[in-house]
């Protein structure tokens, strides 16, 4: 798989999220970044990150019911006496927080292909050349990760051994600080291996980037047409914005808006072969 | 004229009063010379002056005169160096940049700004000359230590280095993996290059050294290849049994790394595991520690404390002090928290009171002992304790682990390192493929994983 083929089609999915406010059009761009993300990863690689996901959207809608009392339908009224959350929790609160996390969820899953499919190279190799020296550390930064996660169990486990038993946040410092100490040892090692490999020379050039095959033209081509259907949606009035307050409101959905999200699915046929 | 040559060249990391580097002179040619010395003594430190990394990357202070292929070291960034020295790290896992063998191999040439067209002949050349061909197209992560390490070795080639630096490139692996890395080094050698190679244990690559030194206090001298020959002391003793594994079969997945393994110790008896990398050493430790359920089997342990020796305890070091990560074991353990006596057995009374992380490395390896191994263990599990130990860390831990026997505490270590295992163990068992196979006693398995060493070397 092409690394500018995801990009494309994360940058397509990204506007289909932040064009518009309308909770159908998001949640037709989550499920596109669902479908995609579950095909080429499978559901186990997926699980940790969609438990995360489904905690930012619960963290979005307490939130915007808590602190939001606007809206002419409350659900239920707090004593004023509660600071900041005392006042009317209303239904329509409840809806803005709910678009406001599917925003939330899809932009997450639309950019985590680059981490879940894609080798760092494949993601440096996206970028434009002036970013290639940037996009290069930062591959290498994503290279340490594993090391980090191992690190982390080791500790825990050696710690463990020495009588440690986590009881509430703080004693976690045993195990968080001598992780994080050896990362940042790990990291210093890690640019001095690169500073050894002639790093920051100059300008960099790429060792044959992957040739684009048939099914990354594919997305790279439905990417642009989504895109393109999106823009021409939003300028024709088709994407309009969604907005709950003051009353709640269904929000208005037309069929070249649909149409446009519609090559975001494209992924959950090409990926098929990715597992 | 040579390849790289120090004039009393002297090194001082910021900070530090004592020089790391105390007037040294050396002429690098051609061939394979050999760096010995303690952790900490200064051979990290001239290898990283050959490249620049000192004092470019380090700062500090110097004084002398360093030139490499013509340059002055002193004067040349690192990264203009890295034309003419290739330079290999001790753990391969953290020098990766990248996740592909090719990649990895191509950082080099990407950061030179070589043109795309002539680099996959430049890398298919590297991989040859480094004996991983074959390894071209895999994921780093599906490789063991050794070819790991041989990646490394073909990255540091790719951009045809006249002198390629190795620093313990082989204190990780196990015997094929120092196999491999070894012939890399001869074979480099031979094609006219200059190898230089630091090793705390250089036995595994004494019969092909050229030239031996060693660098003690910073300071540059030669040394007899007798000094690390080894002598295996086996001494079987009867034991009674305190820890059993029955027909047990372990894995961190649903499939076993271990399979049906039996296996019994004793309680005042030491059992090295050997084996290759991969072979399910760390899982059967893990088993025995109980970090691990076995998937079938059961596992039997002495009544008390299991004290677990990790790969790389020094990661674990948190505490202010040293005396305080001593204490903290003992404490949990429900022992008197003097560490007192554990401190002065190590050696660290001196530096009892300093913060861990901030001693030399042969310092905070016998700190690490120190905080694990304290108080009265019934069973100590140790997993490749001698990883990048110096050797008065090495014999700290020998004297240890004696020290744990004659208290009555079985002792388990996994371990690649044949002088450790004629040291201390009274048994070994090799553990390969899933199988753990009793070899009886320590000269049997010594016999197999040390190679000729010659009885003296031209320093």
């Amino acid at each position: 798989m092409s690394g500018r083929a995801a990009a494309a089609w994360s940058a397509a999915c990204l506007l289909g999220v932040l064009l518009t406010t309308n909770p159908a059009y998001r949640a037709l761009a989550l499920a596109a970044c669902l479908a995609a993300v579950l095909t080429g990863a499978g559901w186990r690689r997926t699980r940790p990150l969609l438990v995360g996901v489904g905690l930012a959207v619960l963290s979005a809608v307490m939130l915007n019911l808590a602190f939001s009392h606007f809206g002419a339908d409350p659900l239920f009224v707090l004593s004023d006496g509660w600071v900041l959350i005392g006042g009317p929790w209303t239904l329509e609160a409840l809806a803005f927080g709910l678009a406001s996390g599917l925003a939330v969820a899809a932009a997450v899953l639309a950019v985590a292909p680059l981490s879940l499919l894609l080798e760092p190279h494949q993601v440096v190799d996206a970028l434009p050349a002036p970013l290639a020296r940037t996009g290069a550390a930062a591959a290498a930064s994503l290279n340490l990760v594993p090391g980090l996660r191992r690190s982390f169990t080791a500790i825990a486990e050696a710690q463990r051994m020495r009588g440690w038993r986590p009881r509430g946040p703080a004693s976690w410092s045993e195990v968080v600080v001598p992780a994080v100490l050896t990362a940042i040892e790990d990291s210093i090692q890690l640019a001095e291996a690169m500073e050894a490999r002639g790093f920051g020379s100059g300008p960099r050039t790429r060792f044959r980037p992957a040739p684009l095959v048939r099914a990354d033209l594919l997305l790279l081509a439905g990417a642009a047409l989504s895109m393109a259907l999106l823009v021409a949606a939003r300028l024709l009035g088709q994407a309009a914005d969604w907005l709950p307050y003051p009353y709640l409101r269904l929000p208005a959905v037309t069929p070249l808006g649909v149409i446009a999200y519609l090559p975001l699915f494209l992924p959950a046929w090409l990926w098929r072969s990715l597992r | 004229m040579a390849l790289a040559s120090l004039d009393r060249l002297s090194y001082w990391y910021p900070g530090s009063g004592r020089p790391a580097l105390d007037a040294v002179s050396l002429a690098v040619d051609p061939g394979l010379i050999v760096i010995a010395g303690p952790s900490g003594g200064g051979k990290s430190t001239l290898l990283r002056v050959l490249n620049g990394l000192v004092p470019h990357f380090h700062g500090g202070r110097v004084a002398g005169a360093a030139t490499v292929a013509g340059l002055d070291v002193l004067r040349t960034p690192t990264r203009r160096l890295a034309r003419h020295v290739g330079f290999v790290f001790q753990d391969p896992e953290r020098q990766a940049v990248y996740s592909t063998v090719e990649r990895e191999v191509a950082f080099g040439l990407e950061s030179l700004a070589v043109p795309p067209a002539a680099m996959p002949a430049q890398v298919e050349a590297a991989l040859v000359q480094a004996g991983i061909a074959h390894l071209s197209g895999r994921r780093l992560a599906t490789l063991s230590g050794g070819e790991r390490q041989r990646v490394a070795v073909a990255a540091a080639l790719v951009l045809d280095p006249e002198i390629v630096a190795l620093d313990e490139p082989t204190s990780q692996l196990d015997t094929d993996g120092v196999a491999l890395v070894l012939a890399a080094s001869r074979e480099l050698a031979a094609a006219g290059r200059a190898v230089v190679l630091a090793e705390h244990r250089p036995q595994a690559v004494l019969a092909a050294a050229g030239r031996l030194l060693a660098v003690e206090d910073g300071r540059l001298a030669p040394v007899s290849a007798r000094r690390f020959q080894v002598r295996p002391a086996p001494r079987p003793r009867p034991v009674d049994a305190a820890w059993e594994l029955r027909r047990v079969s372990a894995g961190p997945g649903a499939r076993p790394v271990l399979e049906d393994v039996e296996l019994t110790g004793g309680a005042g008896e030491v059992l090295a595991l050997v084996g290759p990398n991969g072979g399910g050493k760390t899982t059967l430790l893990r088993c025995l520690a109980g970090l691990l359920r076995p998937l079938s089997g059961a596992v039997m342990r002495p009544p008390g404390r299991v004290a677990y020796l990790p790969q790389d305890p020094a990661a674990l070091l948190h505490r202010p002090t040293v005396r305080d990560e001593v204490e903290l074991t003992l404490r949990r353990s429900g022992e008197v928290p003097d560490a007192g006596p554990m401190l002065q057995r190590l050696g660290l009374v001196a530096v009892a009171g300093r913060y861990p992380r901030d001693l030399s490395s042969g310092e905070r390896q016998r700190a690490a002992l120190a905080a694990v191994l304290a108080g009265s263990p019934s069973l100590a599990l140790l997993d490749e304790p001698t990883r990048g130990m110096d050797q008065r860390a090495r014999r700290a831990l020998a004297a240890l682990v004696e020290d744990l026997r004659e208290r009555g505490s079985a002792v388990v270590v996994a371990t690649h390192d044949a002088e450790l295992v004629a040291a201390v163990a009274d048994r070994v068992v090799r553990v390969e493929r899933g199988r753990a196979v009793d070899t009886g006693s320590p000269r049997a398995a010594t016999a197999i994983t040390l190679e000729r060493v010659p009885a003296e070397l031209p320093a």
